[in-house]
């Protein structure tokens, strides 16, 4: 079963050619005035190094360790997001924290170490979808490279620090151990 | 040009040809590698891109992308020179020499401005001064003579597609070459010599009154003919016979590389330069302004800057018609050639032939 292609009758008009061309010309002399007058911003093409998309509201980008606004640490260690891993790329160790724990016994969980990684990972969201505590986000960072695979491995730090000049965070570093422990001082037993 | 003979301690002839052959080197050298970047970023203007800007020279001045030449033209050099084991050497070290030679060539007897008279003798600003017996059909011979750049690219290289793109070029120049012949000779007739000095002479004052006294007006169907037909001898696209990306990959030039390429190249855009030299002469008056009839008072650098105006707006033109107009096939081709292109001129020049009956 072949189509049956309709073959175009030309006018004598346009079998002239000359018209046809005088009009061709015309649309791409149409768009080139109206591409140099608009400023390279408004353009189609984004110039990558100088200027970035920004990225829709949705986007699963590179993962982000949420804290508290004191700095602590939201993860509690639960586990959730390596169960739901679809990439099994997602390694948590606990451990038990606490400062008050001579007095009131108070303890808690929280990653000892927290390790993504990223070239495993398919972005696929699980991870935020499964934890209880909203402690792991994907943002809308892509650009994820790296020139060997050592640092493709993404750990505990490299996760909260993710987005910390974006965001006007400082950036944390494992020295800094204060901010990691809660200081919630006057806690209602 | 008596005191810039005696401080060369050469003839005033000697130096003032000294000066045009600078002046037409320069001219082609000049303006062959900003067409490529007029191409390059024209284009992408045209299809809503924003093309080659970022070669910047010492990594910092980028002016619009126009090191892009420059940086080609350093690649093109450091490039091994590879001359496939198949192909003809000698053959092959030539063709781009016979590709770009009669590119430049052509412009031996163009008028780039108004002749003027210096301590009681002439000068011209041609190459070949008036009166040498060749007049505008040496530049019709010699751009003729480019088809052998292309052919002899393509069989030496020895290569089927190169051979296909040749042949087929070859055969597409040597076809439109007649229609080309033929409106050129209604111009001659009317002006009444084939001197470029003469037909610019021609074409000065006004026509019908609101016109220039150009050919394009007076012999609107002869220019059709010669412009399309030039598009046909300079290769570019809707006449890209020699290449053809989907069918024949590059066509003539597909083995060659390095600066072998970037002469044929060079030798494209020094054939669209001096395309549009030959119809700013013939049909759009030369170096003629607009509408004036006595060139006598005018400073003859403004006659070269309207020439070169000209030339440059017509060499846009050719980018411009390239990004409008797909190519087309080979048996409409020849059909527009022959059938059309052929009588149309020819009506032309039986046209202009009774006018002049006497």
């Amino acid at each position: 079963m072949g189509v049956l292609v309709k073959k175009v009758e030309l006018t004598w008009w346009e079998r002239l050619y000359v018209v046809s061309v005088a009009i061709g010309m015309g649309v791409t002399f149409k768009h080139f005035i109206k591409q140099l007058l608009t400023p390279t911003s408004k353009r189609y093409t984004i110039q990558y190094p100088d200027m970035k998309k920004e990225m829709p509201k949705g986007y699963r980008g590179l993962h982000e360790l949420k804290r508290f606004e004191d700095g602590a640490i939201k993860c509690v260690a639960c586990f959730m997001c390596q169960e739901a891993c679809p990439a099994r790329c997602i390694s948590i160790e606990a451990e038990e924290f606490s400062e008050l724990n001579f007095t009131q016994g108070f303890e808690e969980k929280r990653p000892a170490t927290f390790k993504i990684d990223m070239l495993r990972c398919i972005f696929c969201g699980m991870c935020e979808e499964a934890c209880p505590k909203d402690a792991i986000w994907l943002r809308d960072n892509y650009e994820l490279a790296a020139y060997d695979r050592l640092s493709m491995n993404f750990g505990k730090w490299d996760l909260i620090n993710t987005y910390a000049e974006p965001d006007g965070k400082a950036r944390l570093t494992q020295a800094e151990e204060s901010p990691m422990t809660p200081s919630r001082r006057t806690v209602a037993l | 040009m008596e005191t810039l003979a005696s401080l060369l301690h050469t003839s005033p002839a000697t130096a003032w040809m000294a000066v045009k052959v600078l002046m037409a080197f320069g001219l082609i050298m000049g303006i062959a590698p900003p067409l490529t970047w007029a191409e390059r970023r024209g284009s992408a203007m045209i299809q809503d891109r924003i093309g080659p800007n970022r070669a910047a020279l010492f990594g910092k001045i980028r002016i619009l992308g126009l090191v892009q030449a420059l940086a080609d033209g350093v690649k093109f050099f450091f490039k091994e020179d590879l001359v496939p084991p198949h192909a003809n050497k000698r053959l092959f070290w030539l063709a781009p020499l016979l590709a770009f030679v009669p590119a430049m060539l052509g412009f031996a007897v163009i008028p780039m401005g108004r002749s003027f008279l210096s301590g009681g003798t002439e000068y011209h600003l041609s190459l070949l001064d008036p009166g040498n017996g060749m007049g505008m059909l040496f530049p019709m011979a010699v751009g003729a003579m480019a088809v052998y750049g292309i052919l002899v690219a393509a069989w030496s290289s020895n290569n089927k597609w190169a051979i296909l793109g040749g042949m087929r070029a070859s055969a597409q120049m040597v076809s439109y070459e007649v229609g080309l012949s033929l409106a050129v000779i209604a111009i001659f007739m009317v002006t009444g010599g084939y001197d470029p000095h003469e037909i610019v002479k021609a074409q000065q004052g006004t026509f019908l009154g609101v016109l220039p006294n150009w050919y394009v007006f007076r012999q609107p169907f002869g220019f059709l003919v010669f412009f399309v037909c030039m598009f046909a001898e300079a290769n570019r696209l809707p006449f890209d016979f020699a290449e053809g990306e989907s069918e024949i990959v590059a066509g003539f030039h597909i083995e060659y590389g390095s600066m072998k390429f970037a002469l044929i190249g060079l030798a494209e855009y020094g054939h669209i330069l001096g395309a549009s030299a030959l119809i700013t002469t013939m049909y759009l008056g030369g170096w003629g302004i607009p509408f004036v009839a006595d060139h006598g008072q005018i400073p003859v650098i403004v006659t070269f800057l309207v020439f070169l105006t000209k030339v440059i707006a017509l060499c846009l033109v050719f980018i411009w018609v390239r990004w409008t107009l797909p190519r087309f096939r080979y048996d409409q081709l020849m059909n527009l050639g022959w059938k059309k292109l052929l009588p149309i001129s020819m009506a032309n020049l039986l046209y202009f032939a009774y006018r002049m009956r006497g």
